[in-house]
């Protein structure tokens, strides 16, 4: 497709800028059953993201159809819909950024290994968790491999592009023991390279997650000291990352509001984002076209910046920070490859540290039991009691109720086992000075 | 969408190696988004969703795929890369292909594409006005709408074409209240299978911005709800998230047939307390999650998921069914074509019982009454569940003694059910969207006021 048409068309009609952001993007996935393939699928999808400029004001358009018909389908809709725009925020589609450091992140084997090598594997990783334990009843083993090219256009004549491939491979199983109770568990891996899966590793963590919850059940209500594994401290710590938000804050719905320069958590805590680091989650420019750059958003406590995109950076008179961030019907905001700056102590160390308290591994429900503007939660967890440094028995069935952000200010320690989570964020585990937990 | 002809060549394609059905769906949706932030427009977008998924099934395995390029060479090269999955004899050929009829019960009166859009942000601007001018406490209102209009063509291997067209329209308010270190939110988020009409002439949204604004300031002076065990009231309408989440997603065929759910080989056996009986009913008319036919081209239907206490079906689509040995019961359901579709709730609700909602309060010694439930979640595997409470209240000797925030339910589907011990006469539905391995797809919610005789509750307001 030549995809000038759309800029003629564009100046024909009046429009003052326009950004074409086009994906395209193939997948492969399948399922295991019994060690069976149960489900397996395939696609190639294609979408043409347009926004632009007319009189002032700023109209989005997407299509996933492209034939004679797109141009006009695209360009009418961002002139009605720029026309009922009644923000006064300026709006901007951007000429460039003077440098950017574009690497090469694509791995043309995991593209190039056949799709029954890809099952040999699944099928290698799900025998595996069903040999660890004889309590296992029933595995589930996935495989999902996506590829991404992104190509960004202006009418300035800014040209971007990206290209990206990763796999995600998940196990789950689900155990019975001889009193019938049923547990689940599962681990998660997202890969770029297939030669960087240990499938004894990840099969252990599946058996292990799954069985160390038999026999669970709630401990006494009461405040614990609580160790957050890197899971719960990622989970959790998006949310606060959410409240740097500029949109929030200019909002007024942020209670990191009015707090540059000042004590936001605890001095343990140094908050990095890394947009630049070579991972599957790397990007190098955001979703405006602005150069992105590794920055410390938060250094022993004290919060350096807010995130911005070029509307919110305007309004505030300061430069965008690179986290543009494309929503159904505007830019917003987003960070990447955020990371908690490592402690020197070992999980284990940890532990020892706390001496008696209790070991989160799952939270459930955030998006409904935790309130990302107040950062008042209450949420179902489980783990283990932690008794004279070490882990004790598995619980189960409790609430851990709190504030995000008496919680990040009440972190005591910080851990070393930094691990990748799913939601791109490298953290470690935290031990936090108390939580209220409801459970017997 | 595309020609009988071509649908005839694909499927022929596509079961060259052994597969015995195969299905291709066709859709194209026009989505309309406006985003509404303190009165001032900053968003709006039109989308267009278009593309054709290709199912295979053979036995009890499934192939999916899907394109953009609904041409002949797009859907003959897709449906030859899913064939490759096979290596056995064709057992079906698709000779001819004839319509099915199916009656649009859900058409919208006043379409919204043919609705000025300036309108639809008036209404919106009004009900933000409303919120804003409320209190000054109130320092933000974000008003959202969303509404499509998406039409659905599916061919299978049996020889049969379904047509089918869906319009939704959703409108949210969220309210924000602030005092100093404190931040609280009300929301609704009203919608239908309907055109302009169900805005226009069936709800009020001015009413709804008035019953947010008091939300979010109720929860602004609430109390931090105490935790631990006691009897929970909750409210009608959205308050059957609860059920959807700890029951209804352990009875689809996703779960069930594979033997995953708590309530897997359980049909005829108690599963909540005999004053409990429960639908998921896709038929109603104009309903946020009903459907004429289903994403396989069954008619929806009324299902009794539990009669008495009792349970009665589960939800089924035709793949699991084979696992199940049932058929298909019109509930097989997807976001779009990017999705293979599975068995999913509609329109999911608790029967009225007796009692009044003042009666049910007024039988409570001490309780929590969880007047207005958020969302939640739960493990299909183990049925336990957690809940947020929107705007929750503490009764104390029958009455309502002060508002509590930061609430959360928990507890496990089977023993929740089995001990609900009054359910109110006042049944409402409320509209969410459900998510699953199909997708994210509008699903009502719904119940009369109801009370479990005890459940865990977890706040930050220390033990009771």
């Amino acid at each position: 497709m030549n995809y000038n048409k759309f800029f003629t068309k564009a100046k024909e009609e009046g429009l003052e800028a326009l950004e074409l952001y086009i994906t395209k993007s193939n997948q492969l996935s399948f399922s295991l059953f019994k060690n069976e393939i149960d489900s397996y699928s395939i696609s190639d999808s294609f979408v043409l993201s347009a926004r632009g400029i007319y009189n002032g004001k700023i109209g989005y358009a997407t299509s996933e159809k492209l034939d004679a018909s797109t141009i006009d389908y695209v360009i009418n809709n961002i002139k009605a819909n720029a026309s009922v725009i009644t923000s006064e925020d300026k709006q901007f589609i951007f000429p460039g950024s003077e440098k950017y450091s574009k690497k090469n992140v694509y791995n043309r084997a995991l593209a190039e290994t056949s799709p029954q090598e890809k099952i040999a594997l699944a099928k290698e990783l799900d025998a595996k968790v069903k040999s660890l334990d004889s309590r296992i009843q029933e595995v589930e083993t996935s495989y999902q491999e996506e590829t991404e090219e992104v190509m960004m256009l202006n009418s300035y004549g800014l040209k971007l592009s990206s290209k990206q491939n990763y796999a995600v491979i998940y196990s789950s199983a689900v155990a019975t023991d001889e009193t019938g109770e049923t547990k689940n568990g599962y681990d998660m891996k997202i890969l770029t390279d297939l030669n960087e899966l240990d499938i004894e590793k990840v099969a252990k963590k599946v058996v292990e997650k799954t069985i160390s919850q038999f026999n669970s059940g709630p401990c006494a209500s009461g405040k614990y000291k609580v160790v957050l594994d890197p899971h719960c401290t990622s989970a959790l710590l998006s949310f606060f990352i959410g409240g740097l938000s500029s949109e929030e804050v200019q909002k007024k719905s942020s209670l990191l509001a009015d707090k540059l320069n000042q004590q936001v958590c605890s001095k343990k805590l140094t908050i990095l984002e890394s947009p630049l680091t070579k991972n599957v989650f790397f990007r190098y420019f955001d979703d405006e076209g602005v150069a992105t750059t590794n920055k410390t958003l938060i250094k022993n406590g004290v919060l350096q910046t807010y995130l911005y995109n070029l509307r919110t950076a305007h309004k505030d008179g300061v430069s965008t920070t690179g986290n543009g961030y494309k929503g159904r019907t505007g830019i917003g905001i987003r960070a990447v490859n955020v990371s908690i700056k490592p402690g020197k102590l070992s999980e284990e160390q940890l532990l020892e540290k706390v001496h008696d308290g209790l070991y989160i591994t799952s939270m459930q429900g955030m998006h409904s039991g935790l309130n990302p503007q107040s950062g008042n939660f209450s949420l179902i967890a489980q783990g283990f009691m932690i008794k004279e440094g070490k882990l004790a028995e598995p619980v189960s069935l409790i609430t851990v109720a709190g504030n995000l952000y008496t919680l990040f200010n009440d972190v005591k320690e910080v851990a070393s086992n930094i691990e990748l989570q799913t939601n791109s964020y490298s953290v470690p585990s935290i031990y936090v000075k108390e939580l209220q937990v409801s459970g017997k | 969408m595309i020609s009988k002809k071509l649908a005839i060549e694909v499927l022929n394609l596509a079961t060259a190696t052994g597969a015995d059905f195969a299905e291709i769906y066709l859709e194209e949706d026009k989505t309309i988004s406006i985003n509404i932030d303190n009165c001032k427009v900053e968003g709006c977008s039109d989308a267009l969703t278009y593309g054709a998924g290709i199912r295979l099934l053979k036995g009890l395995q499934s192939v999916y795929g899907y394109t953009n390029d609904i041409s002949r060479k797009g859907l003959s090269k897709l449906a030859t890369s899913l064939s490759a999955s096979f290596n056995d004899k064709r057992c079906v050929e698709v000779n001819s292909i004839s319509k099915v009829r199916v009656s649009k019960h859900h058409r919208p009166q006043i379409e919204y594409s043919t609705y000025p859009k300036d309108k639809i942000i008036g209404m919106l601007t009004d009900a933000s006005k409303v919120v804003l001018e409320y209190d000054p406490r109130i320092v933000r209102c974000n008003a959202m709408f969303q509404c499509n209009y998406k039409e659905v063509e599916i061919f299978n291997s049996e020889g049969k074409q379904f047509n089918d067209v869906r319009s939704r329209g959703r409108a949210f308010l969220i309210a924000v209240a602030a005092k100093p270190g404190s931040i609280e939110t009300g929301s609704a988020g009203p919608g239908a299978q309907q055109g302009m009409e169900f805005f226009l002439d069936e709800i009020s949204l001015v009413d709804q911005a008035k019953e947010v604004a008091k939300t979010a300031l109720t929860m602004l002076d609430a109390k931090e709800c105490p935790s631990g065990k006691m009897p929970v009231i909750i409210g009608n309408g959205f308050g059957g998230v609860i059920f959807h989440e700890a029951c209804g997603h352990s009875l689809e065929a996703t779960s069930v047939a594979k033997g995953l759910s708590v309530f897997s080989g359980k049909k005829g056996t108690k599963i909540a307390s005999s004053i409990v009986s429960a639908v998921d009913d896709g038929t109603i008319l104009g309903g946020w999650g009903s459907g004429n036919i289903d994403d396989e081209g069954n008619k929806t239907q009324r299902n009794l998921l539990i009669k008495n206490g009792i349970l009665n079906s589960y939800l089924v689509d035709n793949f699991n069914g084979r696992r199940m040995g049932e058929k298909g019961n019109g509930a097989t359901r997807r976001q779009s074509y990017k999705f293979e579709p599975t068995s999913r709730m509609s329109n999911t609700f608790i029967l009225p019982g007796k009692s009044t909602p003042e009666e049910i309060i007024a039988a409570t010694k001490f309780g929590l009454y969880a007047k207005s439930m958020g969302g939640g979640s739960v493990n299909p595997a183990t049925g336990e569940f957690n809940f947020a409470v929107n705007e929750g209240y503490i009764i104390e000797d029958g009455k309502i003694a002060y508002p509590v925030k930061g609430a959360t339910l928990i507890g496990s589907g089977k023993d929740t059910l089995l001990k609900i011990d009054m359910v109110g006469n006042d049944l409402k539905r409320a509209q969410g969207m459900c998510g699953s391995s199909s997708g994210s797809i509008p699903a009502d919610v719904g119940q009369p006021t109801i009370r479990v005789s005890e459940m865990t509750v977890g706040g930050r307001g220390g033990a009771i």
